[in-house]
């Protein structure tokens, strides 16, 4: 992936990102930038980050972009494009062997994997804080580091306490109780639901992808109580607006919904709950220097204290040893930390996803529009 | 006696500079050029979406390798395929079908009166109020309307709380597939009465109060001399309000809950969603051609309407 860099460049720059990973942490503790980067590629007066808007945006600029414009001078420029339509400009431009319109892409591990598949992402091996992360950073089903899994996070069954009265819900089923019909939301695209369906509708994890049906036959039954489908600003709207009860949602989002004043509690069910990783990418045709300075970026993002902030914002476990839970997450099953709180939520391997993503979502669109 | 120059005045002089530079540049001789020169960014624009249409259509032949999420390099009618046999897009592209014919009808019902009456009224204030609540939506957009309707029909919506008042419980008025279709004529209604009323405007007066010295009702005036004359006017804003509602994207989406998809929403799906951009490209191309043959059957049945410019079939 780096086959396009000069060689004497290629040392260089690995030096370079040694040298930063300390000048980083030095930065942090006072030491002036002009010392710290001596010795850098000539630095772009901004880089461009694409994120997710709301809250997400706001903690990645508290947690890394400022602490990194701080350290660097380079501002950055939050591109609050959708990831999904940011994907399309990204490949029209590496097909074009064009300038990218941004240089890094904060994006689902899921949707990253497809742009590796692709070719289109720079790779990331040679990032000094990659050898002090977890397992967890390490992208499934591609070589190398063509993106880096930043933190997990997890699809809760997010409810509101007044509907609950004797407590939080069991199990998935719920969705599909007629006291709730009309008053249930899923993703419109059936996201983080598909596992959960699988167990609750019978079916076992290791099924996945071979047998589905366990799956289908949830969602046939979900079509009958009449959920609302929509994406993230939704459910808040939803919740605030007394349209439902319960949803299957992320629990950043019910987390900055309760922030917000909004009567919601979540839950992992007995089943488990779908547990993903977004993480950042840089993409190919950069000018070297941006390229170098984008890749720093990323670096970083993989510190303790720019995780711990960025993440404390998000309510989500990093990849970083040492962080801290925030205190309103200690003991929360949606903010795992131990073996044991991974073991009750649901993992599907990117690669997997990535081939069948298009198939389910199909599938989940046939039965929800029928 | 040959008249000073500086009776000539200045403006003349700059006019005449004019000329010359214009002569230079477009001589006279290419006069009978001039009509093609004022088409030409109509070609271009016509030419560019062609060219969009060339590029999409290529690749709705190709399919999507998903373990490399590239484009097949060998060409295949597998999209068009599974556009004709699934069961999904059939449901999508029929509820759009159905939906744009139905707020095309119901558009048109509640346009003319609207039209009929600003058209017609002596009241100059009753005429500048129904014209400002003609233009007032179209400086608000559609997704900002769409969500209006979120806080009006809503469970806690204003409605609702009405409804409350007198001891009715909440009801589900959004996200049903009558939503989208109450938006899309809230939505289409002031296209429609701008189409309508030149057509009503060019109907003379006279012709109504003739029918009714000659002993016809207004029941018998509206049938016979008004609603024929309006024709090229409902040609017109029929043909707009259809192809308009048939291509909607925002309404289905918000009033819909998620569940009562229109084709543009699938072809959005297929290029944002799950990459597959042949797939989106395959219904676009499908999109475009439905509504083209929907346009060209009203043409070959009822001419172009106000479209036609003044000239009917």
């Amino acid at each position: 992936m780096t086959g396009s860099i000069k060689p004497s460049f290629l040392l260089g720059r690995r030096r370079f990102l040694q040298g930063v990973g300390l000048a980083g942490a030095a930065g942090l503790v006072g030491m002036p930038f002009g010392r710290a980067f001596a010795a850098e590629p000539e630095k772009p007066k901004e880089i461009i980050v694409r994120a997710w808007g709301g809250s997400w945006v706001d903690s990645l600029k508290a947690g890394v972009s400022d602490p990194f414009t701080k350290l660097t001078g380079i501002a950055v420029r939050h591109d609050l494009t959708e990831d999904n339509e940011i994907q399309p400009k990204l490949w029209a431009a590496a097909a074009q062997k064009r300038v990218p319109p941004i240089h890094v892409n904060w994006d689902t591990t899921t949707n990253a994997t497809k742009s590796a598949l692709r070719g289109v992402t720079e790779d990331l091996s040679d990032l000094p804080n990659l050898k002090t992360v977890s397992d967890a950073a390490k992208p499934v089903g591609v070589d190398g580091y063509p993106i880096v899994n930043t933190y997990g996070y997890v699809y809760v069954l997010a409810y509101r306490p007044e509907a609950f009265p004797e407590g939080a819900p069991k199990s998935w089923n719920v969705l599909l109780d007629p006291k709730f019909k009309g008053r249930v939301a899923v993703y419109n695209d059936g996201i983080g639901l598909h596992f959960p369906a699988e167990v609750a509708g019978g079916g076992k994890l290791e099924d996945i992808p071979a047998n589905m049906q366990p799956a289908w036959d949830f969602f046939t039954k979900l079509k009958a109580n009449e959920p609302l489908m929509g994406e993230d600003p939704d459910f808040t709207t939803w919740f605030q607006k007394g349209e439902i009860d319960v949803a299957c949602t992320i629990s950043s989002n019910a987390r900055e919904a309760k922030k917000n004043g909004i009567a919601i509690a979540w839950t992992v069910p007995d089943e488990g709950a779908t547990y993903e990783t977004d993480g950042l990418w840089v993409p190919k045709y950069l000018p070297e220097n941006e390229l170098y300075w984008a890749k720093q970026y990323v670096n970083f993002a993989l510190t303790l204290d720019a995780q711990q902030v960025w993440l404390d914002g998000l309510g989500l476990p990093g990849v970083v040893p040492g962080l801290k839970p925030p205190a309103d997450l200690v003991g929360d099953a949606s903010y795992p930390t131990k073996d044991e709180d991974y073991k009750k939520l649901l993992r599907v391997s990117s690669k997997v996803q990535v081939e069948h993503e298009s198939e389910w979502f199909g599938k989940f669109k046939e039965i929800m529009q029928g | 006696m040959r008249p000073s120059r500086t009776s000539y005045p200045l403006s003349w002089r700059l006019m005449d500079a004019l000329e010359a530079i214009a002569a230079a540049v477009w001589p006279r001789s290419f006069s009978a050029a001039v009509p093609w020169l004022m088409l030409l960014p109509a070609v271009v624009l016509v030419g560019l979406l062609v060219l969009g249409l060339w590029d999409m259509a290529d690749g709705s032949f190709r399919t999507l390798d998903t373990a490399t999420f590239l484009p097949s390099d060998d060409y295949s009618l597998t999209n068009y395929h599974r556009a004709f046999t699934e069961k999904l897009f059939f449901t999508v592209a029929s509820r759009s079908l159905i939906g744009s014919l139905i707020v095309t009808a119901v558009t048109l019902i509640f346009a003319f009166p609207y039209s009929y009456v600003m058209v017609r009224t002596r009241s100059t204030v009753l005429r500048k109020f129904l014209l400002i609540a003609l233009f007032l939506p179209f400086f608000i957009g559609q997704v900002v309307r769409a969500y209006g309707w979120l806080i009006i029909l809503g469970s806690q919506g204003m409605v609702n709380e009405a409804l409350g008042l007198v001891g009715v419980s909440p009801i589900r008025l959004l996200y049903n597939y009558p939503a989208v279709l109450f938006g899309l004529v809230q939505y289409m209604l002031p296209f429609a009465v701008l189409m309508l009323a030149p057509a009503l405007t060019a109907i003379p007066e006279e012709m109504e109060s003739a029918a009714g010295s000659l002993g016809a009702n207004w029941v018998r005036t509206f049938i016979h001399v008004v609603l024929p004359l309006a024709k090229p006017g409902f040609i017109g804003a029929g043909l707009v309000v259809m192809t308009l509602s048939l291509t909607d994207f925002a309404i289905p989406a918000i009033l819909g809950g998620g569940s009562q998809d229109f084709i543009a929403n699938a072809i959005y799906d297929q290029f944002f969603r799950t990459s597959d951009q042949g797939m989106g490209a395959t219904l676009a191309l499908l999109l475009v051609a439905v509504g083209s043959i929907m346009v060209g059957v009203v043409f070959a049945l009822f001419g172009a309407g106000t479209l036609a410019i003044g000239r009917s079939k």
